[in-house]
This record gives C-alpha cells, sequence and structure tokens, in this order.
C-alpha cells in the first residue's frame, strides 16, 4: 500500500505544484492502487523480451543545416541570444 | 454539394471534372462553419485550405502533375506539427506554440496534394479517451451530443463522421485512434508498429504509439495509408513497408480464413448490446467462408495495468521538456527559484496530464520500479507471446472495440479507474505492435458499435482485406446530423 507521503514526495521531485493538493494525490493513489492487479500476473520469474538495435542501423549522426533562423521563432531574443527569465 | 462521397469517389470526380477541389473545399469550409459551434472537432481552421484547394485546380487545368489526393480535404489532430501553424496539443502550455517543421506524415500527404482543413481537437496531450480533457473544452458526438466522441483523438473522429472533411489522422497510444472511431461510427486504423513515421508527432509514449487514419470506409484507410506508410530516417523505430498497395486486392475476401475470437475481450464486463453486436459479426464473417472459434489470452486482464504504468512512465520523461524553459508559453514571472518557476509554470498543464506526470515520477522510482514498471513490461512481453501463439493458429483476431457503448460527457470524468477499464479491448495491439482496426458495425439505442480485428505484424494489408470484406456486410446508418 503507498502512502499518500509517498506520492506528494514524488510531485515535489517531478516540479508539479498544485492549488487543489488532495484532490491530486487522492485520484494518483486510486490509478495507483489498480496497478496492483500486476501483483497477481504471475510474471515474477518471467523474462522480459529486448529489441537491440545494432549502432550500424541507426542513421548517420551528421548536422543537418536547417533552411531558417530558428531563433527568428522565438520571442525573446536578441541577435543570437536568447533571453531567459531570471531566476535566483 | 455533395459532402458525404468517401475519399475515394472524391478523387474520381476531381479526376473527371465532375467537381473542383475548390468547391470541394469551400463547402467543407462553410459545413465546419455551421456546424462545428455544436460539435467543437476543431480546434483552428485553416483559412487557407481554399486557396490551396484552388492552386490545386489549376495545376489539374494546366496540365502539371497533381498529387494523387487532388485536394482531398483532411483533418489533423493536433498533437501532429504543420509547418507554421500552431501545434497546441489541447494543451494551455503550448497554446502559442507554431510548429517549424511538418511531421513526416504532413510531407508526404502535402506532396500528394491534400488539403489541410484545420487540427481537431484531443485529450491534453492525447491523454485520455473521451476528448473531456481537451484544455478547450470537450468535442460532442455527432450521433448524440450529449455523449463522448471517444478519445483521444476525439476530434478527428467526429470531423469524419460528421462530414467535416474526406480523411483524419489521428495518433494511436492506447486506442485512441480505434475508440473515437468506434464511438463516431467511422473506421479507426492502428498500423504495425514502426509502419508510419512518429515523427513530427508530438510524443506521449514513443514505444508503442502510431499516428493512424480515420476515414469512413476501408477503401479511404487503404488509400491514405498508402501515402503515410514507409520508413524515415528520422524515426529509427520505422520499418520497410515494402511498397506495398493496401488498396490493390482489398477485395481479396476472408474464405478460408481463420479467426480468433478473444475470449477476455467478449465476457465480463461487456454491454449486452455490443456482446450481441460482435457475436452477430462472427457469424457473418463465418458466411464468408472464415472459420472463428475462441482463444484465450490470459495476460489480457493485466494489460490495462501494464499500458497505463508504462505510457506513464514514458509520459513523464516526454513531459519533462515543458518546463517553460525549453518548450511553454509566455509567462511573466521572474526571480524565482528554479525548480519553483518550473513549479508554477507546469500549473498550467491540465488535471489528467498533472496526475500522469506524477504517476509517470513514482511508477519507475527507486523502491517502486520493482513493483510497477518492471512487472508491466514482463506483462507486456508475455502478452506478446500470448498474442504470437495465437496467430501461430489465426489469421486474424477479433473483439469489439470498446466493451461498452458511448456514455454521457462528465459521466466518468471523475472515476480514473473506471476509464481506464474503457481501454482494455485495445490496448493489447499497442503493447504488442500488432496492427488493428475499428470497423462501424451497427447502431444500438441511436449510439455507434465497433468491431476490432487484429492481425500479424506486417500482415496490414490482409487486415484492411478481412476489414473490407466485414464492412461489406454492414448497411452503416447516416449520422443524424
Amino acid at each position: 500500500m503507498v502512502s499518500e507521503e509517498e506520492i506528494e514526495k514524488v510531485a515535489k521531485l517531478m516540479k508539479i505544484e498544485v492549488t487543489d493538493h488532495k484532490e491530486y494525490v487522492e485520484k494518483v493513489h486510486k490509478m495507483i492502487d489498480y496497478f496492483d492487479i500486476l501483483d497477481s500476473a504471475g510474471v515474477e520469474e518471467y523474462d522480459f523480451s529486448t529489441k537491440e538495435v545494432p549502432l550500424g542501423e541507426l542513421r548517420e549522426d551528421k548536422h543537418i543545416a536547417y533552411d531558417e533562423k530558428l531563433i527568428e521563432k522565438l520571442k525573446n531574443y536578441k541577435e543570437k541570444f536568447i533571453r531567459a527569465p531570471k531566476m535566483i | 454539394m455533395n459532402l458525404k462521397i468517401p475519399a475515394v469517389q472524391y478523387i474520381e470526380d476531381v479526376k473527371n471534372g465532375n467537381i473542383s477541389a475548390e468547391d470541394f473545399t469551400a463547402a467543407t469550409i462553410e459545413h465546419i462553419k455551421k456546424i462545428d459551434k455544436k460539435l467543437h472537432a476543431f480546434l483552428e481552421v485553416n483559412s487557407e485550405a481554399v486557396d490551396k484547394a484552388r492552386e490545386i485546380d489549376k495545376k489539374i487545368k494546366s496540365g502539371e502533375k497533381v498529387g494523387k489526393f487532388f485536394g482531398m480535404p483532411m483533418s489533423i489532430k493536433d498533437n501532429i506539427c504543420i509547418k507554421d501553424s500552431k501545434t497546441t496539443c489541447a494543451s494551455l502550455m503550448l497554446e502559442n506554440f507554431i510548429a517549424p517543421y511538418d511531421a513526416t506524415v504532413i510531407s508526404k500527404l502535402k506532396n500528394e496534394d491534400a488539403v489541410f482543413v484545420g487540427k481537431t481537437n484531443l485529450d491534453e496531450f492525447a491523454m485520455g479517451l473521451t476528448t473531456e480533457f481537451s484544455a478547450y473544452g470537450p468535442s460532442r458526438n455527432p450521433w448524440n451530443t450529449d455523449y463522448v466522441p471517444g478519445g483521444s483523438s476525439g476530434g478527428s473522429g467526429v470531423s469524419v463522421s460528421a462530414y467535416e472533411c474526406l480523411a483524419s489522422l489521428g495518433s494511436d497510444t492506447g486506442g485512441s485512434v480505434r475508440n473515437p472511431a468506434s464511438f463516431c461510427g467511422v473506421v479507426g486504423y492502428k498500423p504495425t508498429y514502426g509502419l508510419v513515421s512518429r515523427y513530427g508527432l508530438i510524443s506521449y509514449a514513443n514505444s508503442i504509439e502510431q499516428i493512424g487514419p480515420m476515414t469512413r470506409t476501408v477503401k479511404d484507410c487503404a488509400l491514405v495509408l498508402n501515402t503515410i506508410a514507409g520508413e524515415d530516417p528520422n524515426d529509427s523505430t520505422t520499418i520497410d513497408s515494402k511498397n506495398q498497395d493496401y488498396l490493390t486486392d482489398i477485395d481479396a475476401g476472408i474464405d478460408g480464413k481463420k479467426i480468433g475470437i478473444i475470449k477476455e475481450m467478449t465476457g465480463e464486463g461487456i454491454d449486452s448490446s455490443v456482446l450481441s453486436a460482435t457475436n452477430d459479426a462472427v457469424k457473418k464473417l463465418e458466411g464468408l467462408g472464415a472459420t472463428c472459434d475462441e482463444v484465450s489470452l490470459d495476460m489480457v486482464k493485466y494489460s490495462v495495468a501494464s499500458y497505463y504504468t508504462i505510457t506513464a512512465t514514458e509520459a513523464g520523461s516526454n513531459l519533462a521538456r515543458y518546463d517553460n524553459l525549453r518548450y511553454g508559453y509566455d509567462f511573466p514571472l521572474e526571480g524565482f527559484e528554479f525548480n519553483s518557476y518550473i513549479s508554477k509554470a507546469r500549473q498550467k498543464f491540465g488535471p489528467e496530464v498533472t496526475r500522469r506526470m506524477i504517476l509517470g515520477g513514482f511508477v519507475p522510482s527507486s523502491g517502486h520500479a520493482g513493483k510497477y514498471y518492471l512487472k508491466a513490461i514482463k506483462v507486456k512481453s508475455k502478452l506478446t507471446e500470448e498474442v504470437n501463439d495465437a496467430f501461430k493458429t489465426y489469421d486474424y483476431l477479433i473483439s469489439p472495440t470498446v466493451p461498452i457503448l458511448p456514455f454521457k460527457i462528465g459521466e466518468k470524468i471523475d472515476d480514473p479507474v473506471s476509464l481506464f477499464l474503457v481501454d482494455i479491448n485495445t490496448v493489447a495491439a499497442n503493447l504488442t505492435g500488432k496492427p488493428a482496426i475499428s470497423i462501424p458495425y451497427t447502431i444500438s439505442n441511436g449510439l455507434p458499435i465497433g468491431i476490432q480485428l487484429l492481425a500479424k505484424p506486417m500482415a496490414d494489408k490482409a487486415l484492411l482485406q478481412a476489414a473490407y470484406a466485414l464492412e461489406s456486410t454492414i448497411k452503416h446508418p447516416e449520422v443524424p446530423i
């Protein structure tokens, strides 16, 4: 059984801040409780499959020039600099 | 102008000069203006669509090469990027996001002279199955506007059903194309994983999602798939489509084919009218020469928990980029501590996305991953094994697309677990990478019921043949709009 404190801790780590806190935690709690059904699937000893993709099958890692100045699509930029919010 | 014609007929009519692309598109836009206030299928209507159609007419008249869609009006789910147009994902977080590039599917459709009439509504970031979680308000089912149209590609389903376009593209992570197709009485297709490029689709759960067509007929679905399928260097998960023509031999029939009726999708919790429709569809398929019997897939009962665990985990990672530093909106506040700034900016996420982010942080976290995420991917693997085994005996698997009829707007919105269970018949195709289609089958109490067929990976052509065979036995009533 998962505690509400554990859910709250994760929400904080995920940088989630909500006003109607109790309602969120309750609903997430319900969802997590439902996931307990996985305990009865009997897959503990089962080995899952993975797909390996050899590096050679991936596209070449090379720079492709973009045909437009993407920076011009941003609202807060000056010349080649992007204006980010001030942080403490 | 008859907007109810299928896409394949539209193309013939424009080719033969019976109608013009401009007139058809203009009539479509007028129809949208008239009807969409009530249905809310669209988040944005393309004001340049008629001009684009006019250009195509000019190309036809001057004898220039014209793409095979001849200006066919299409709608696009608003989580697929169209260059220089808004792509909001139905979220306030991306309220003013202008896509700087075209998704691969969009480039392919543009090359074939499709005309985009607008971007359609969805559950925020495609997380939901009713379209009620759109930050811009729900879409409404054209069969009865008090009811949900399904989701997350609900706007696409509504737009096709209500003749607001000839075809649409949705995205299907756990049934998000097939569910609204079933609820709106249209065809919805989830291709084999990797058959269609996801480049330019705003990611939700990359390992299982696919872009898929929504149309009014199976032939129209094959027509759109012909264009959007194929390997893409920008998406390393794509596979070689072998240049299949999904329209050729679509009438091959299913004589001698074996079909497995999935026991776990036709048992407990199924609405009696949905079960009766499924049994009737099985009889029809038998009448066409197929052999049908029951097959059990034990892992189906754990598939919804597995699906939501995996998708929440991937969503948690994918949504991390919406921190108002990399992606976000105009947020006037400054001077906050870094974490606090991001938390405040993320208050623009709607309730379902917020819940999935918390879930996505929780289920793979240290101390919980073994109980949730690891078991979920083991269930996924075991389900895949069970389905692969079934396909050693059967050519197709069948089930109702959704075990219940469409329900009223607001009816289930506060009960996340009861909403989860609506997905039980659709998530298996995503978890196992198989192609699946929802075919509009019948109407019960004025609401549509869809039948789902699944096939082996890369057997998309055979799947469309079976869907066409089933469709040919049905006379589906017209939507009452």
